[in-house]
């Protein structure tokens, strides 16, 4: 899974720092060579399938290219802009369907960053507990869900929610008759809504709204075909959040610990006084990481749903594919995959940006520097 | 913060209360723990058990791990009915060239960017941070594009070259280089011997632990890459595992359920990195703690 | 970041992209212009079909090595999982299928940008195929695809389940109040009466019985929002809320054949192709087929079909058309009808078919009242919105529905 690399690089920031370097003689030719030599295989790599792709995409957002032939002749439309414009200010189909997917995902993204956020750091305080045995296993059995692929994790998943399956009888042993959750397109805050008398939205919600769709649309919550996915997804990706919090978590020192005990300080009080400030660098990745990781969601969609019930699981990703894949409107998938790609790039932007405003002391890309946290145990 | 780190710790305590909050904690986080170990792991349990029942008993007894009657119609008809040998023997050449492409390109990068001198590599490595940063699901339709105007589309090179590099790895080696003490190569260097000689028989074996990490990154990433294959291929005989199983679930079988089959099949594609898992997880977790030890 | 490594970043990412950018130049760009070159002798042909289940799918590759042993060439036969996004990056790649099922709802699509190879001209005995099957493949005024077959709608019911739900044959319903009437009696008994596809394919049918559609008769402007149309689908939305209707997925199947087969619901509306998958998947099911019970304004039904299309990049479209002819004779349409229950597009078998396929019938009688498919360019996302209202058909106003298909439609339809 490629947040599992993503996080590798993440989290690695290296060892002892170069400074010796300094002492060592003058660059030697053929380093030059070498040195160019070496890179090479990576630079030609990822130039030709990541640099050039962008660029070429870059172009084909820009034009109506329908699939047939090459993109880079002069017999293909150019458009200007056009694309980008009917995703935002052009009322269709088109801008329906983008702000739709933007609603899912804005609703998976509530949902799944904070949910695997607490539970991956409440998992990660028990494991750390000194007095409990046995930690590797539990460690292990939590961290195992995400080395799975994720398609036959969400082969596994269909069947678990399947309206005869696990977690309807599950709920039937509770009494509680489950949903019929593929097929069911409801918005879980309209039906909450539902609970408390509002069946009908009022008729000022549905008159209007921004960019397309009514506030009633707006303000329908994750459908509940979408719930399915938002746990397949908590589930899979709690557990390496909870490695990486048990790693920063053995960072705090016990002598800390210790001393907040004997000032008489609650548990809640030693971890939020205490705890929580240690580990807020590995809290901020891990929350910027969620926020990058869940716009992208994509395989679980595809395998599990397709975007349906009534679209209530499409997210930008599939969306763009779908558009060029299916409709052959390959211009206006690219124009979506760059404003998705905008969102994701403005996400790590601010995570760099609270990194290092939060916390200077923290290595940041680019630069390089130590640092073991006062006190450490190590 | 250091005040309070500094305070030395005696150790007086009241015992008694203690002694009972302790316990109570302690049950209480056994009772935590086992309940998401249920959680986390009773999915797999269910998908080993239903992947042997018929299927009239895996729609009746979704949550039961033991079938009623121990049948392998499943998992012949995988083999039989499919083409998931085919599937697996894409993925295992795929994932093989991959990670050793992988291992050693980034190795060559990441070696390059932390030891050798040379104009521009500030630059390039400030350039593969940034392409870091580039997330994969927008690539789709470019990376068809590339694929399509290279003329390599649906073909084993449009499966296999574009993963053979990946940036993250590059900035793995390139860490773990910088932290190798550098007198032993210069050691070496100074008997004559060629840079790519002394990379290779000097440098690349103290970076065993780190190789090992990326190879099993590499292993997992590739073996489960399921986007890729998508716009790389369309050609059937060049399905990889994943690909197949997205196949098999919404394909020529989605219109029946048939969901021992399906869950046989996924199990299957599980069991590999289940098995890395398992026999390499120290070196799983150590990248995760690696990187926060320090930081 | 520092602002000298963006920069940095910046120019190193130029510089990779400058000299990747001019490599890939070299590679060649294909001119769209260019004749594929055109290989004789032994072809091997790939054929991508859109299967409606396993039936179909053994059925044409026993038929296509049959022909490929018989002619000396190689055929392989592809079951697509999405045809028309397989097809869509196999077309965008240049290497697509050299033949494949073209869906008449996607023809004007691939027509009007020149993938499909106009071979009507080149196919024996043409006039044979029924008049409106060609039509529906004519673009430009010029045949592009032999119809390899055509299908309609109707009303299958599981005999076991009827007498289990102490109902005869004079309940059998023929108009839309005996249907509900009937309905009520089933579900009384606890069992699910009527499994129904959520797609405009099969709802659509309650529109022609109320003497509706979603477009003109010429095809030229949306009508989804008639007093007709509103009426049909607030009906149907009726049942559904009354527990009468299900939709596949609700009864954890991928169609509704599945559900009927499974014995999940008592009755179900589908086409001539649940015969052979029924026969396949569900040997032991006992069912009927009766006419679709008549709306307000007569009976209606829809109409199905699909052409042999072959690309006009293939390599091998002197074989592929010889391979299309093998295809669609009548002793070969007979066989396919066999297998998986579609109905010869040729005139010529057409007795042939009724005698060996008695109980087709309300298939057959079918045509002479059937609504042929939305084919006009562009519309394809237009009506996967439609799906998805109808999907959502349970909480959804029917109106808005349909307002909703209006005003895409129109965007669609004018703009192209």
């Amino acid at each position: 899974m490629a947040t599992n690399m993503l996080r590798a690089a993440a989290t690695a920031t290296g060892g002892p720092d170069d400074r010796r370097r300094r002492g060592r003689r003058g660059v030697r030719a053929n380093e030059n060579i070498a040195g160019w030599l070496f890179v090479a295989p990576v630079i030609v790599i990822l130039g030709l399938f990541l640099l050039l792709p962008i660029l070429m995409a870059l172009w084909v957002s820009l034009t109506d290219w329908n699939g047939q032939g090459s993109p880079f002749t002069s017999q293909v439309p150019f458009v200007g802009t056009d694309n980008y414009t009917r995703l935002f200010t052009e009322d269709g189909l088109d801008r329906r369907d983008f702000m739709t997917a933007i609603r899912n995902n804005i609703y998976y993204v509530a949902l799944v960053v904070p949910t695997q956020t607490v539970l991956a750091l409440g998992l990660a305080l028990v494991v750390n507990n000194r007095l409990l045995k046995g930690k590797s296993f539990f460690r292990t059995a939590f961290y195992f869900p995400s080395v799975t692929s994720s398609v036959a994790i969400s082969v596994v998943f269909l069947f678990l929610f399947a309206n005869s399956g696990a977690v309807n009888s599950l709920l039937r042993m509770f009494g509680i008759s489950g949903p019929q959750w593929f097929a069911d397109s409801r918005g879980v805050l309209h039906l909450l809504l539902g609970v408390v008398g509002v069946d009908s939205p009022p008729t000022a919600l549905t008159q209007g709204g921004p960019l397309g769709l009514t506030w009633w649309e707006w303000l329908s919550g994750p459908s509940v075909a979408m719930m399915s996915i938002i746990t397949l997804v908590i589930w899979t990706t709690s557990g390496t959040f909870m490695l990486m919090f048990l790693a920063a978590l053995q960072n705090v020192p016990v002598a800390l610990e210790e001393a907040s005990t004997l000032d008489g300080a609650s548990r809640w009080q030693r971890f939020r006084n205490v705890t929580l400030p240690m580990i807020k660098p590995t809290m901020f990745l891990v929350v910027t990481l969620g926020l990058i990781g869940s716009w992208q969601v994509f395989d679980q969609v595809y395998v599990m749903s397709q975007g349906d019930p009534a679209k209530t699981t499409l997210t930008p990703a599939y969306l763009s594919y779908r558009t060029a894949f299916r409709d052959f409107d390959y211009g206006s998938g690219a124009a979506i995959s760059f404003v998705l790609f905008l969102i994701i790039i403005v996400l790590t932007l601010v995570q760099r940006w609270v990194m290092a405003d939060r916390d200077p002391d923290r290595p940041r890309w680019g630069r390089r520097r130590r640092r073991t946290p006062e006190g450490s145990a190590k | 913060m250091t005040a309070l780190a500094e305070r030395p710790a005696t150790p007086t305590r009241r015992r008694g209360n203690r002694g009972a909050r302790t316990l109570a904690s302690r049950f209480l986080g056994y009772a935590v723990l086992v309940f998401f170990s249920l959680v986390f792991l009773y999915p797999f349990v269910i998908q080993i058990g239903n992947s042997l029942k018929t299927e009239p008993d895996a729609a009746a007894n979704p949550l039961s791990p033991i079938p009623d009657q121990l049948v392998f119609d499943g998992f012949i008809r995988i083999f039989t009915g499919t083409n998931f040998p085919l599937w697996l023997g894409n993925s295992l050449l795929v994932t093989l060239v991959a990670t050793t492409g992988r291992v050693f390109f980034c190795s060559l990068a990441g070696y390059a960017l932390a030891r050798l001198r040379f104009r521009g590599r500030s630059g390039l490595f400030a350039a593969v941070i940034a392409v870091m940063a580039v997330p994969g699901v927008v690539l789709l339709i470019p990376k068809f594009l590339v694929l399509n105007q290279l003329g390599i589309y649906n073909s084993y090179s449009a499966l296999i070259v574009p993963l053979l590099a990946d940036a993250a790895g590059v900035f793995i080696m390139k860490q773990f280089f910088e932290s190798i003490p550098v007198s032993v190569e210069e050691a070496a260097r100074i008997d004559g011997a060629s840079i790519f000689r002394t990379f290779w028989s000097v440098v690349l074996p103290m970076a065993k632990p780190a190789l090992i990490t990326l190879t099993i990154l590499s292993f997992q990433g590739t073996w489960n890459e399921f986007p890729h294959s998508l716009v790389s291929v369309q050609d059937p005989s060049l399905f990889t595992l994943p690909r197949g199983l997205a196949d098999l679930v919404s394909g020529s079988l989605g219109k029946g359920t048939q969901y021992p089959l399906k869950l046989g099949a996924a199990l299957l594609a599980t069991i590999p990195v289940a098995i890395i898992f398992v026999v390499f997880q120290r070196y799983f977790v150590r990248d995760a703690n690696d990187g926060s030890d320090k930081g | 970041m520092t602002p000298r490594v963006l920069t940095r970043a910046a120019v190193a990412g130029l510089t990779a992209a400058a000299l990747f950018g001019s490599t890939a130049c070299g590679s060649g760009f294909d001119d769209p212009a260019a004749e594929t070159t055109q290989s004789t002798g032994p072809a091997s042909l790939q054929i991508m079909i859109g299967s409606s289940g396993d039936a179909e799918t053994k059925a044409v590759q026993d038929a296509a090595a049959a022909w490929a042993t018989s002619s000396g060439n190689q055929a392989t036969v592809v079951p697509a999982q999405d045809l028309t996004q397989q097809l869509g990056q196999g077309l965008a790649g240049g290497n697509p299928p050299d033949v494949f099922y073209v869906d008449a709802s996607r023809f004007a699509d691939y027509a009007s940008v020149g993938a499909l190879e106009p071979y009507g001209d080149k196919i024996s005995n043409v006039g044979d195929f029924y008049e409106s099957l060609r039509n529906t493949f004519t673009y430009d005024g010029k045949l592009y695809c032999a119809p390899k077959d055509f299908s309609t709608l109707a009303l299958q019911i599981n005999t076991e389940l009827w007498s289990k739900a102490g109902l005869t044959d004079a309940d059998v319903p023929t108009t839309w109040e005996q249907l509900t009437a009937t309905a009520k009696k089933i579900k009384a008994k606890g069992m699910v009466p009527l499994v129904l596809g959520d797609t405009r394919d099969r709802i659509g049918a309650f529109f022609v019985q109320n003497g509706g559609w979603l477009l003109s008769a010429d095809g030229k402007s949306a009508t989804g929002d008639t007093p007709a149309n509103v009426a049909a689908l607030t009906h149907v939305k009726q049942m559904v809320t009354d527990g009468l209707v299900r939709f596949p997925k609700q009864l954890d199947a991928g169609w509704s054949g599945e559900a009927f087969g499974k014995g999940a619901a008592v009755m179900t509306i589908e086409g001539n192709w649940i015969k052979g998958a029924l026969q396949n998947d569900f040997p032991k099911v006992k069912y009927q087929v009766v006419e679709l019970p008549a709306g307000p304004a007569g009976k209606g039904t829809l109409s199905f079909t699909q052409c042999w299309g072959i690309a006009a990049k293939s390599k091998y479209k002197e074989q592929a058309i010889k391979f299309v002819e093998a295809m669609t004779s009548g002793e070969q349409q007979i066989a396919f009808a066999k297998a998986f229950g579609v109905m010869p597009s040729r005139e010529s078998v057409r007795d042939q078919y009724t005698a060996e396929f008695p109980a087709d019938k309300p298939f057959i009688d079918g045509a002479a009242y059937a609504q042929g498919p939305v084919n006009a360019p562009k519309m394809d996302s237009v009506l996967q919105d439609l799906e998805a209202g109808l999907q959502g058909l349970a909480n959804g106003d029917p109106k808005s529905i349909l307002a909703n298909f209006d005003k895409n439609a129109k965007a669609a339809l004018g703009g192209s």
